[in-house]
Protein backbone atom coordinates (compact mmCIF):
# COMPACT_ATOMS: atom_id res chain seq x y z
CA UNK A 1 0.00 0.00 0.00
CA UNK A 2 2.94 2.34 0.77
CA UNK A 3 4.29 2.08 -2.48
CA UNK A 4 1.36 3.79 -4.30
CA UNK A 5 1.57 6.54 -1.77
CA UNK A 6 4.70 6.78 -2.83
CA UNK A 7 4.04 6.31 -6.73
CA UNK A 8 1.75 9.68 -6.38
CA UNK A 9 4.09 11.47 -4.86
CA UNK A 10 6.82 10.89 -7.90
CA UNK A 11 9.13 13.82 -9.03
CA UNK A 12 7.47 14.82 -12.51
CA UNK A 13 11.27 14.64 -13.66
CA UNK A 14 10.92 10.61 -13.49
CA UNK A 15 7.70 11.22 -15.72
CA UNK A 16 9.73 13.18 -18.40
CA UNK A 17 12.15 11.16 -18.46
CA UNK A 18 10.44 7.81 -19.31
CA UNK A 19 8.29 9.49 -21.77
CA UNK A 20 11.78 10.84 -23.28
CA UNK A 21 12.39 7.18 -23.82
CA UNK A 22 9.33 6.00 -24.82
CA UNK A 23 9.02 8.79 -27.45
CA UNK A 24 13.14 8.82 -28.70
CA UNK A 25 13.30 5.06 -28.80
CA UNK A 26 10.73 4.20 -31.53
CA UNK A 27 11.97 6.59 -33.58
CA UNK A 28 15.46 5.09 -33.41
CA UNK A 29 14.63 1.82 -34.08
CA UNK A 30 11.72 1.50 -36.38
CA UNK A 31 9.25 -1.15 -36.32
CA UNK A 32 6.55 -2.36 -38.42
CA UNK A 33 2.78 -1.83 -37.15
CA UNK A 34 -0.39 -1.73 -38.83
CA UNK A 35 -2.03 1.53 -40.43
CA UNK A 36 -5.64 1.25 -40.19
CA UNK A 37 -7.33 4.38 -42.45
CA UNK A 38 -10.26 6.01 -41.58
CA UNK A 39 -13.02 7.44 -44.22
CA UNK A 40 -11.86 11.42 -44.23
CA UNK A 41 -8.53 10.23 -45.25
CA UNK A 42 -9.49 7.93 -47.70
CA UNK A 43 -12.26 10.40 -49.11
CA UNK A 44 -9.20 13.15 -49.70
CA UNK A 45 -6.83 10.56 -51.26
CA UNK A 46 -9.51 9.89 -53.60
CA UNK A 47 -10.98 12.92 -53.86
CA UNK A 48 -7.08 14.31 -55.40
CA UNK A 49 -6.67 11.03 -57.07
CA UNK A 50 -9.81 12.23 -59.54
CA UNK A 51 -7.61 14.78 -60.50
CA UNK A 52 -5.47 12.90 -62.52
CA UNK A 53 -5.26 13.33 -66.14
CA UNK A 54 -6.81 10.27 -68.11
CA UNK A 55 -4.05 7.54 -69.48
CA UNK A 56 -2.69 9.20 -72.95
CA UNK A 57 -3.65 12.82 -71.72
CA UNK A 58 -1.11 15.88 -72.09
CA UNK A 59 -0.94 16.80 -67.78
CA UNK A 60 -0.07 20.11 -69.20
CA UNK A 61 -3.05 20.68 -71.11
CA UNK A 62 -5.38 19.26 -68.44
CA UNK A 63 -8.28 21.76 -66.80
CA UNK A 64 -7.92 20.08 -63.30
CA UNK A 65 -6.05 21.07 -60.46
CA UNK A 66 -5.66 21.58 -56.39
CA UNK A 67 -4.41 24.27 -54.59
CA UNK A 68 -2.46 23.12 -51.38
CA UNK A 69 -2.53 26.28 -48.27
CA UNK A 70 0.21 26.16 -45.94
CA UNK A 71 -1.16 27.97 -42.65
CA UNK A 72 1.32 27.39 -40.45
CA UNK A 73 4.53 27.96 -38.31
CA UNK A 74 7.64 25.68 -37.88
CA UNK A 75 6.16 24.36 -34.89
CA UNK A 76 3.65 22.11 -35.95
CA UNK A 77 5.73 20.78 -39.15
CA UNK A 78 6.32 17.39 -37.34
CA UNK A 79 2.70 16.45 -37.84
CA UNK A 80 1.76 18.60 -41.09
CA UNK A 81 4.89 18.31 -42.75
CA UNK A 82 4.59 14.53 -43.45
CA UNK A 83 0.89 15.57 -44.49
CA UNK A 84 2.31 17.97 -47.28
CA UNK A 85 5.28 16.08 -48.18
CA UNK A 86 2.74 13.15 -48.74
CA UNK A 87 -0.08 15.21 -51.06
CA UNK A 88 2.67 16.59 -53.29
CA UNK A 89 3.96 13.36 -53.73
CA UNK A 90 0.90 11.68 -54.55
CA UNK A 91 0.31 14.51 -57.41
CA UNK A 92 3.51 14.21 -58.44
CA UNK A 93 3.34 10.52 -59.00
CA UNK A 94 -0.36 11.20 -60.56
CA UNK A 95 0.60 14.33 -62.92
CA UNK A 96 -1.59 16.27 -61.45
CA UNK A 97 -1.12 20.31 -61.56
CA UNK A 98 -0.84 21.27 -57.87
CA UNK A 99 -0.71 25.33 -56.30
CA UNK A 100 0.70 26.11 -53.39
CA UNK A 101 -0.44 29.34 -51.37
CA UNK A 102 0.23 30.77 -47.75
CA UNK A 103 -1.01 34.05 -45.89
CA UNK A 104 1.70 33.31 -43.43
CA UNK A 105 5.03 34.56 -44.15
CA UNK A 106 6.76 31.95 -41.67
CA UNK A 107 4.94 29.55 -43.80
CA UNK A 108 6.83 30.50 -46.89
CA UNK A 109 9.66 28.92 -46.68
CA UNK A 110 7.74 25.69 -45.42
CA UNK A 111 6.65 25.66 -49.11
CA UNK A 112 9.91 25.95 -50.54
CA UNK A 113 11.29 22.97 -48.26
CA UNK A 114 7.89 20.96 -48.91
CA UNK A 115 8.27 20.84 -53.00
CA UNK A 116 12.32 20.39 -52.67
CA UNK A 117 11.69 17.68 -50.72
CA UNK A 118 9.66 15.54 -52.56
CA UNK A 119 11.66 17.31 -56.22
CA UNK A 120 14.33 15.15 -55.15
CA UNK A 121 12.41 11.75 -56.40
CA UNK A 122 11.04 13.56 -59.05
CA UNK A 123 13.53 15.66 -60.99
CA UNK A 124 11.73 15.76 -64.00
CA UNK A 125 8.91 18.28 -62.42
CA UNK A 126 9.04 21.87 -63.54
CA UNK A 127 8.38 25.10 -61.57
CA UNK A 128 5.26 26.71 -64.09
CA UNK A 129 4.64 23.52 -65.85
CA UNK A 130 3.74 20.73 -63.30
CA UNK A 131 3.52 22.84 -60.26
CA UNK A 132 3.47 26.38 -59.00
CA UNK A 133 3.86 28.07 -55.94
CA UNK A 134 2.28 31.20 -55.69
CA UNK A 135 4.43 32.18 -52.49
CA UNK A 136 3.13 34.26 -49.37
CA UNK A 137 0.18 36.81 -49.41
CA UNK A 138 0.21 39.44 -46.70
CA UNK A 139 -2.80 38.49 -44.34
CA UNK A 140 -4.98 41.30 -45.70
CA UNK A 141 -5.27 40.29 -49.16
CA UNK A 142 -6.71 36.68 -47.86
CA UNK A 143 -10.48 37.54 -48.52
CA UNK A 144 -10.22 39.35 -51.86
CA UNK A 145 -8.02 36.41 -52.98
CA UNK A 146 -10.29 33.38 -51.97
CA UNK A 147 -12.76 35.71 -53.59
CA UNK A 148 -10.99 36.95 -56.91
CA UNK A 149 -9.78 33.02 -57.22
CA UNK A 150 -13.62 32.37 -58.36
CA UNK A 151 -13.09 35.19 -61.41
CA UNK A 152 -9.55 34.58 -62.30
CA UNK A 153 -6.85 33.17 -60.34
CA UNK A 154 -3.84 34.68 -63.07
CA UNK A 155 -5.59 38.24 -62.29
CA UNK A 156 -5.71 37.79 -58.70
CA UNK A 157 -2.47 36.08 -57.77
CA UNK A 158 -0.76 37.82 -61.21
CA UNK A 159 2.57 36.45 -60.15
CA UNK A 160 4.27 33.28 -58.37
CA UNK A 161 6.46 33.41 -55.78
CA UNK A 162 9.64 33.74 -58.14
CA UNK A 163 8.14 36.65 -59.98
CA UNK A 164 6.99 34.87 -63.17
CA UNK A 165 3.27 36.35 -64.88
CA UNK A 166 1.12 33.37 -64.01
CA UNK A 167 -0.46 34.18 -67.19
CA UNK A 168 2.04 33.50 -68.56
CA UNK A 169 2.90 29.84 -67.13
CA UNK A 170 2.26 26.94 -68.93
CA UNK A 171 0.39 24.95 -65.93
CA UNK A 172 -1.91 27.89 -65.71
CA UNK A 173 -3.50 26.09 -69.40
CA UNK A 174 -6.98 25.41 -69.48
CA UNK A 175 -7.02 26.44 -65.32
CA UNK A 176 -9.02 29.92 -65.18
CA UNK A 177 -11.11 29.41 -61.23
CA UNK A 178 -12.85 27.69 -58.97
CA UNK A 179 -14.48 25.36 -62.13
CA UNK A 180 -10.95 24.09 -62.94
CA UNK A 181 -8.70 24.31 -59.82
CA UNK A 182 -11.40 22.78 -57.53
CA UNK A 183 -10.05 21.01 -54.42
CA UNK A 184 -8.50 24.01 -51.84
CA UNK A 185 -6.51 21.63 -49.23
CA UNK A 186 -5.43 23.97 -46.14
CA UNK A 187 -2.96 22.82 -43.54
CA UNK A 188 -3.15 24.09 -40.33
CA UNK A 189 -2.21 24.50 -36.92
CA UNK A 190 -5.24 26.02 -35.33
CA UNK A 191 -8.71 26.37 -36.91
CA UNK A 192 -8.63 25.06 -40.68
CA UNK A 193 -11.18 25.63 -43.89
CA UNK A 194 -13.48 28.10 -42.21
CA UNK A 195 -12.46 30.85 -44.69
CA UNK A 196 -12.66 28.47 -47.54
CA UNK A 197 -15.95 27.17 -46.57
CA UNK A 198 -17.71 30.92 -46.30
CA UNK A 199 -16.35 32.12 -49.30
CA UNK A 200 -14.86 29.75 -51.43
CA UNK A 201 -17.34 26.74 -51.00
CA UNK A 202 -20.48 28.53 -50.61
CA UNK A 203 -19.86 30.72 -53.26
CA UNK A 204 -18.62 28.90 -55.65
CA UNK A 205 -19.08 25.12 -54.47
CA UNK A 206 -15.18 24.67 -54.45
CA UNK A 207 -14.44 21.88 -52.87
CA UNK A 208 -12.52 21.85 -49.67
CA UNK A 209 -10.13 19.79 -47.30
CA UNK A 210 -7.81 20.36 -44.11
CA UNK A 211 -5.10 18.75 -42.56
CA UNK A 212 -5.16 20.01 -38.98
CA UNK A 213 -3.25 18.78 -35.92
CA UNK A 214 -4.35 16.05 -33.69
CA UNK A 215 -5.94 18.71 -31.11
CA UNK A 216 -7.65 20.45 -33.51
CA UNK A 217 -9.16 17.71 -35.26
CA UNK A 218 -11.89 17.42 -32.95
CA UNK A 219 -13.19 21.04 -33.77
CA UNK A 220 -13.56 20.34 -38.23
CA UNK A 221 -15.67 17.53 -37.19
CA UNK A 222 -19.09 19.71 -37.38
CA UNK A 223 -17.97 20.37 -40.84
CA UNK A 224 -16.69 16.95 -41.98
CA UNK A 225 -20.36 15.52 -41.16
CA UNK A 226 -22.45 18.25 -43.20
CA UNK A 227 -20.08 17.48 -46.07
CA UNK A 228 -18.29 21.38 -45.92
CA UNK A 229 -15.45 19.52 -45.80
CA UNK A 230 -14.31 16.78 -48.16
CA UNK A 231 -11.93 15.44 -46.20
CA UNK A 232 -9.82 15.28 -43.55
CA UNK A 233 -6.09 14.69 -42.44
CA UNK A 234 -5.95 14.23 -39.01
CA UNK A 235 -1.99 14.66 -36.79
CA UNK A 236 0.02 12.33 -37.32
CA UNK A 237 -2.23 9.62 -37.85
CA UNK A 238 -3.71 11.44 -40.73
CA UNK A 239 0.00 11.89 -42.34
CA UNK A 240 0.49 8.34 -41.85
CA UNK A 241 -2.97 7.01 -43.71
CA UNK A 242 -1.91 9.56 -46.31
CA UNK A 243 1.76 8.21 -46.70
CA UNK A 244 0.24 4.68 -46.41
CA UNK A 245 -2.32 5.13 -49.47
CA UNK A 246 0.03 6.99 -51.63
CA UNK A 247 2.35 3.85 -51.22
CA UNK A 248 -0.31 0.77 -51.67
CA UNK A 249 -1.59 2.80 -54.53
CA UNK A 250 -0.03 5.90 -56.56
CA UNK A 251 3.35 4.97 -56.07
CA UNK A 252 2.45 1.74 -57.95
CA UNK A 253 -0.20 3.09 -60.33
CA UNK A 254 -3.20 1.09 -58.92
CA UNK A 255 -6.59 2.56 -58.19
CA UNK A 256 -8.13 2.66 -54.87
CA UNK A 257 -9.54 -0.13 -53.49
CA UNK A 258 -10.45 -1.26 -49.72
CA UNK A 259 -9.63 -5.13 -50.74
CA UNK A 260 -6.00 -4.06 -51.79
CA UNK A 261 -5.70 -2.21 -48.64
CA UNK A 262 -6.72 -5.05 -46.13
CA UNK A 263 -4.17 -7.19 -47.92
CA UNK A 264 -1.10 -4.65 -47.57
CA UNK A 265 1.97 -5.63 -49.44
CA UNK A 266 5.51 -6.52 -47.21
CA UNK A 267 7.15 -3.97 -49.49
CA UNK A 268 4.97 -0.86 -48.22
CA UNK A 269 5.52 -1.14 -44.60
CA UNK A 270 8.10 0.84 -42.87
CA UNK A 271 11.14 -1.42 -42.46
CA UNK A 272 11.31 -1.42 -46.24
CA UNK A 273 14.30 0.51 -46.75
CA UNK A 274 13.66 1.16 -50.51
CA UNK A 275 10.91 3.80 -49.24
CA UNK A 276 12.54 7.43 -48.51
CA UNK A 277 12.49 7.95 -44.45
CA UNK A 278 10.60 11.28 -45.64
CA UNK A 279 7.84 9.22 -47.14
CA UNK A 280 7.14 7.14 -44.13
CA UNK A 281 8.14 9.42 -41.24
CA UNK A 282 4.90 9.72 -40.06
CA UNK A 283 4.27 6.09 -39.64
CA UNK A 284 7.66 5.91 -37.87
CA UNK A 285 6.77 9.10 -35.94
CA UNK A 286 2.89 7.04 -35.05
CA UNK A 287 5.37 3.51 -33.43
CA UNK A 288 6.58 6.82 -30.76
CA UNK A 289 2.69 8.17 -30.75
CA UNK A 290 2.05 4.31 -29.86
CA UNK A 291 3.94 3.75 -26.56
CA UNK A 292 3.59 7.48 -25.81
CA UNK A 293 -0.27 6.68 -25.51
CA UNK A 294 0.13 3.22 -23.65
CA UNK A 295 2.55 5.28 -21.10
CA UNK A 296 0.37 8.08 -20.96
CA UNK A 297 -2.65 5.38 -20.27
CA UNK A 298 -0.55 3.34 -17.55
CA UNK A 299 0.18 6.70 -15.98
CA UNK A 300 -3.50 7.65 -16.10
CA UNK A 301 -4.34 4.32 -14.31
CA UNK A 302 -1.45 4.51 -11.86
CA UNK A 303 -2.35 7.77 -10.65
CA UNK A 304 -6.22 6.57 -10.07
CA UNK A 305 -5.20 3.42 -8.32
CA UNK A 306 -3.25 5.20 -6.17
CA UNK A 307 -6.09 7.80 -5.26
CA UNK A 308 -8.85 4.92 -4.97
CA UNK A 309 -6.20 3.76 -2.37
CA UNK A 310 -5.71 7.26 -0.34
CA UNK A 311 -8.94 7.60 -0.70
CA UNK A 312 -10.42 4.21 0.71
CA UNK A 313 -7.70 4.85 3.86
CA UNK A 314 -9.07 8.55 4.51
CA UNK A 315 -12.22 6.87 4.92
CA UNK A 316 -11.60 3.96 6.97
CA UNK A 317 -9.85 6.43 9.44
CA UNK A 318 -13.04 8.68 9.68
CA UNK B 1 -12.45 63.11 -33.84
CA UNK B 2 -9.52 60.53 -32.89
CA UNK B 3 -13.18 58.09 -32.39
CA UNK B 4 -14.77 59.63 -34.65
CA UNK B 5 -13.59 59.10 -37.52
CA UNK B 6 -12.69 55.33 -36.98
CA UNK B 7 -16.31 54.80 -36.15
CA UNK B 8 -17.36 56.75 -39.37
CA UNK B 9 -15.05 54.03 -41.49
CA UNK B 10 -15.81 51.35 -39.49
CA UNK B 11 -20.05 51.78 -39.93
CA UNK B 12 -19.64 53.34 -43.30
CA UNK B 13 -17.64 49.95 -44.78
CA UNK B 14 -19.25 47.78 -42.53
CA UNK B 15 -22.72 48.48 -44.60
CA UNK B 16 -20.94 48.89 -47.75
CA UNK B 17 -19.83 45.25 -47.22
CA UNK B 18 -23.52 44.27 -46.12
CA UNK B 19 -24.78 45.91 -49.32
CA UNK B 20 -22.30 43.74 -51.24
CA UNK B 21 -23.10 40.33 -49.87
CA UNK B 22 -26.73 40.52 -50.22
CA UNK B 23 -27.33 43.04 -53.38
CA UNK B 24 -25.89 41.24 -56.47
CA UNK B 25 -26.00 44.41 -58.77
CA UNK B 26 -22.78 46.51 -60.68
CA UNK B 27 -23.13 49.43 -58.13
CA UNK B 28 -21.83 46.20 -55.55
CA UNK B 29 -19.99 44.59 -58.05
CA UNK B 30 -17.84 47.62 -58.73
CA UNK B 31 -17.03 49.03 -55.48
CA UNK B 32 -15.64 45.16 -54.31
CA UNK B 33 -13.21 45.95 -57.63
CA UNK B 34 -12.36 49.32 -56.10
CA UNK B 35 -11.41 47.71 -52.46
CA UNK B 36 -9.84 45.02 -54.37
CA UNK B 37 -7.48 47.85 -56.42
CA UNK B 38 -6.88 49.78 -52.88
CA UNK B 39 -6.55 46.66 -49.94
CA UNK B 40 -3.41 45.65 -52.32
CA UNK B 41 -2.12 49.33 -52.02
CA UNK B 42 -2.60 49.89 -49.12
CA UNK B 43 -0.85 46.31 -47.44
CA UNK B 44 2.48 47.17 -47.91
CA UNK B 45 2.20 50.37 -45.80
CA UNK B 46 0.49 47.56 -43.13
CA UNK B 47 3.70 45.77 -43.16
CA UNK B 48 5.88 49.03 -42.66
CA UNK B 49 3.64 50.32 -40.21
CA UNK B 50 4.28 46.41 -38.25
CA UNK B 51 7.86 46.90 -38.85
CA UNK B 52 8.02 50.50 -37.49
CA UNK B 53 6.18 49.40 -34.22
CA UNK B 54 8.53 46.33 -33.50
CA UNK B 55 11.48 47.95 -33.71
CA UNK B 56 10.37 51.41 -31.92
CA UNK B 57 9.10 49.07 -29.04
CA UNK B 58 12.16 47.12 -29.05
CA UNK B 59 14.41 49.62 -29.17
CA UNK B 60 13.17 51.81 -26.20
CA UNK B 61 12.87 48.56 -24.20
CA UNK B 62 17.10 48.26 -24.83
CA UNK B 63 17.84 52.25 -24.46
CA UNK B 64 16.13 51.97 -20.53
CA UNK B 65 18.08 48.72 -20.25
CA UNK B 66 14.60 47.27 -18.80
CA UNK B 67 14.70 43.56 -17.54
CA UNK B 68 15.40 40.82 -19.95
CA UNK B 69 16.37 43.95 -22.67
CA UNK B 70 18.80 41.19 -24.66
CA UNK B 71 15.43 39.64 -25.80
CA UNK B 72 14.82 42.41 -27.19
CA UNK B 73 18.18 42.93 -29.10
CA UNK B 74 17.84 39.31 -30.21
CA UNK B 75 14.24 40.19 -31.60
CA UNK B 76 15.52 42.75 -33.59
CA UNK B 77 18.58 41.31 -34.86
CA UNK B 78 16.53 38.10 -35.50
CA UNK B 79 14.13 39.92 -37.88
CA UNK B 80 17.00 42.44 -39.64
CA UNK B 81 19.36 39.66 -39.86
CA UNK B 82 16.53 37.52 -41.57
CA UNK B 83 14.80 39.64 -43.61
CA UNK B 84 18.38 41.15 -44.86
CA UNK B 85 19.38 37.36 -45.88
CA UNK B 86 15.83 37.00 -48.01
CA UNK B 87 16.19 40.26 -49.86
CA UNK B 88 20.14 39.76 -50.91
CA UNK B 89 20.43 36.05 -51.68
CA UNK B 90 17.03 35.25 -51.82
CA UNK B 91 14.82 32.79 -49.88
CA UNK B 92 15.29 29.43 -51.87
CA UNK B 93 17.15 26.16 -51.16
CA UNK B 94 20.86 26.73 -50.26
CA UNK B 95 20.52 30.49 -49.53
CA UNK B 96 21.42 31.78 -45.55
CA UNK B 97 17.51 32.40 -45.51
CA UNK B 98 16.82 28.65 -45.29
CA UNK B 99 19.74 27.80 -43.83
CA UNK B 100 18.21 29.93 -40.71
CA UNK B 101 15.21 28.09 -41.39
CA UNK B 102 16.24 24.74 -41.14
CA UNK B 103 18.50 25.07 -38.55
CA UNK B 104 17.42 27.69 -36.23
CA UNK B 105 13.57 28.30 -36.65
CA UNK B 106 12.35 24.46 -37.28
CA UNK B 107 13.99 23.01 -34.38
CA UNK B 108 13.05 25.35 -32.29
CA UNK B 109 9.87 25.52 -33.12
CA UNK B 110 9.13 22.06 -33.11
CA UNK B 111 10.61 21.51 -29.69
CA UNK B 112 7.91 23.99 -27.91
CA UNK B 113 5.36 22.65 -29.27
CA UNK B 114 6.84 18.81 -28.52
CA UNK B 115 6.97 19.86 -24.71
CA UNK B 116 3.34 19.63 -24.92
CA UNK B 117 3.21 15.95 -24.74
CA UNK B 118 5.59 16.33 -21.52
CA UNK B 119 2.78 18.39 -19.60
CA UNK B 120 0.31 16.05 -21.12
CA UNK B 121 1.79 13.21 -19.01
CA UNK B 122 2.17 15.06 -16.38
CA UNK B 123 -1.30 16.27 -15.66
CA UNK B 124 -2.61 12.54 -16.95
CA UNK B 125 -0.09 11.13 -14.10
CA UNK B 126 -0.84 14.12 -11.52
CA UNK B 127 -4.64 15.37 -11.93
CA UNK B 128 -6.73 13.42 -14.29
CA UNK B 129 -8.88 11.32 -11.45
CA UNK B 130 -12.20 10.00 -11.66
CA UNK B 131 -13.47 11.88 -8.87
CA UNK B 132 -17.06 12.26 -10.18
CA UNK B 133 -19.18 10.48 -13.01
CA UNK B 134 -18.51 13.30 -15.30
CA UNK B 135 -14.72 12.98 -14.95
CA UNK B 136 -14.73 8.83 -14.95
CA UNK B 137 -16.97 9.35 -18.39
CA UNK B 138 -14.07 11.79 -19.66
CA UNK B 139 -11.37 9.84 -18.44
CA UNK B 140 -12.83 6.64 -20.35
CA UNK B 141 -13.91 8.37 -23.69
CA UNK B 142 -10.02 9.80 -23.56
CA UNK B 143 -8.43 6.11 -22.89
CA UNK B 144 -10.57 4.49 -25.55
CA UNK B 145 -10.18 7.42 -27.62
CA UNK B 146 -5.91 7.72 -27.07
CA UNK B 147 -5.88 3.71 -28.20
CA UNK B 148 -7.88 4.30 -31.15
CA UNK B 149 -6.04 6.86 -32.93
CA UNK B 150 -2.68 4.23 -32.53
CA UNK B 151 -1.74 1.59 -34.26
CA UNK B 152 -0.94 -0.32 -31.36
CA UNK B 153 -4.09 0.06 -29.64
CA UNK B 154 -5.88 -1.73 -33.13
CA UNK B 155 -3.32 -4.40 -32.88
CA UNK B 156 -4.39 -5.44 -29.48
CA UNK B 157 -8.20 -4.38 -29.46
CA UNK B 158 -9.05 -5.08 -32.88
CA UNK B 159 -11.26 -2.63 -35.38
CA UNK B 160 -13.39 -2.28 -32.91
CA UNK B 161 -11.24 0.39 -31.18
CA UNK B 162 -11.19 2.29 -34.29
CA UNK B 163 -15.27 2.35 -34.91
CA UNK B 164 -15.64 3.02 -30.82
CA UNK B 165 -13.63 6.27 -31.40
CA UNK B 166 -14.97 7.13 -35.10
CA UNK B 167 -17.91 6.97 -33.00
CA UNK B 168 -17.14 9.36 -29.91
CA UNK B 169 -15.86 11.93 -32.79
CA UNK B 170 -18.51 11.40 -34.39
CA UNK B 171 -21.68 11.52 -31.84
CA UNK B 172 -20.57 13.14 -28.80
CA UNK B 173 -17.94 15.39 -29.73
CA UNK B 174 -20.01 16.52 -32.77
CA UNK B 175 -22.87 17.34 -30.54
CA UNK B 176 -21.38 19.71 -27.98
CA UNK B 177 -19.04 21.25 -30.65
CA UNK B 178 -22.23 22.01 -32.86
CA UNK B 179 -23.38 23.55 -29.54
CA UNK B 180 -20.34 25.65 -29.33
CA UNK B 181 -20.56 26.53 -32.71
CA UNK B 182 -23.78 27.57 -32.99
CA UNK B 183 -23.25 30.02 -29.47
CA UNK B 184 -20.30 31.03 -31.41
CA UNK B 185 -21.80 32.11 -34.65
CA UNK B 186 -25.24 33.70 -32.80
CA UNK B 187 -22.43 35.79 -30.42
CA UNK B 188 -20.74 36.77 -33.78
CA UNK B 189 -23.68 38.23 -35.37
CA UNK B 190 -24.57 40.02 -32.12
CA UNK B 191 -21.18 41.62 -31.86
CA UNK B 192 -21.29 42.48 -35.68
CA UNK B 193 -24.13 44.59 -35.44
CA UNK B 194 -23.53 46.25 -32.28
CA UNK B 195 -20.32 47.35 -34.03
CA UNK B 196 -21.96 48.17 -36.91
CA UNK B 197 -24.78 50.25 -35.33
CA UNK B 198 -22.05 51.88 -33.25
CA UNK B 199 -22.80 50.38 -29.85
CA UNK B 200 -19.77 47.96 -29.23
CA UNK B 201 -16.78 50.40 -29.25
CA UNK B 202 -14.45 48.83 -27.39
CA UNK B 203 -11.60 47.89 -30.45
CA UNK B 204 -10.92 51.41 -30.63
CA UNK B 205 -9.30 51.12 -27.63
CA UNK B 206 -8.72 53.50 -25.06
CA UNK B 207 -11.41 54.23 -22.08
CA UNK B 208 -13.69 56.94 -22.23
Amino acid sequence: MKIFEQIQQLDRRWIYLVLALAIILPLIIPFNSRTHTTKPTENLYRMVDSFTPAPGEDPVEKDRAILMVFMHDASTMPELFPMELAMLRHCFERNIKVFTLTFLATAAPIIDYAINTVKEEFPDKTSGVDYVNFGYKVGSLYLPIILGMGEDISEIVDIDAEGRKLSSLPIMTNIKNYNEMNLVVEFSGSSAGAGWITYARSRFGTNVAVGVTAVMAADTYPQLNTGQLIGMLAGLKGAAEYEKLVDVFASKDKEFSKENLRNEAEDTTITNPDIPYKFKQARIGMNAQSVAHILIIVFILIGNIGFFIQKYKQNKEM
Amino acid sequence: MKRTLPLIIVITFGFLFVGYTFIPHQYSQDFYDWYMDWIKALSPFGVILGIMSITMAHTARIQRRVANWPYSLVTLLGLYFTAASGFIWGTQEGTPYMWIFKNIQMPMGATMFALLAFYIASAAYKAFRARSAEATVLLVAAVIVMLGQVPIGITIFGEGITDLTQWILDVPNLASKRGIALGVGLGMVATSLRILLGIERTYLGGGE
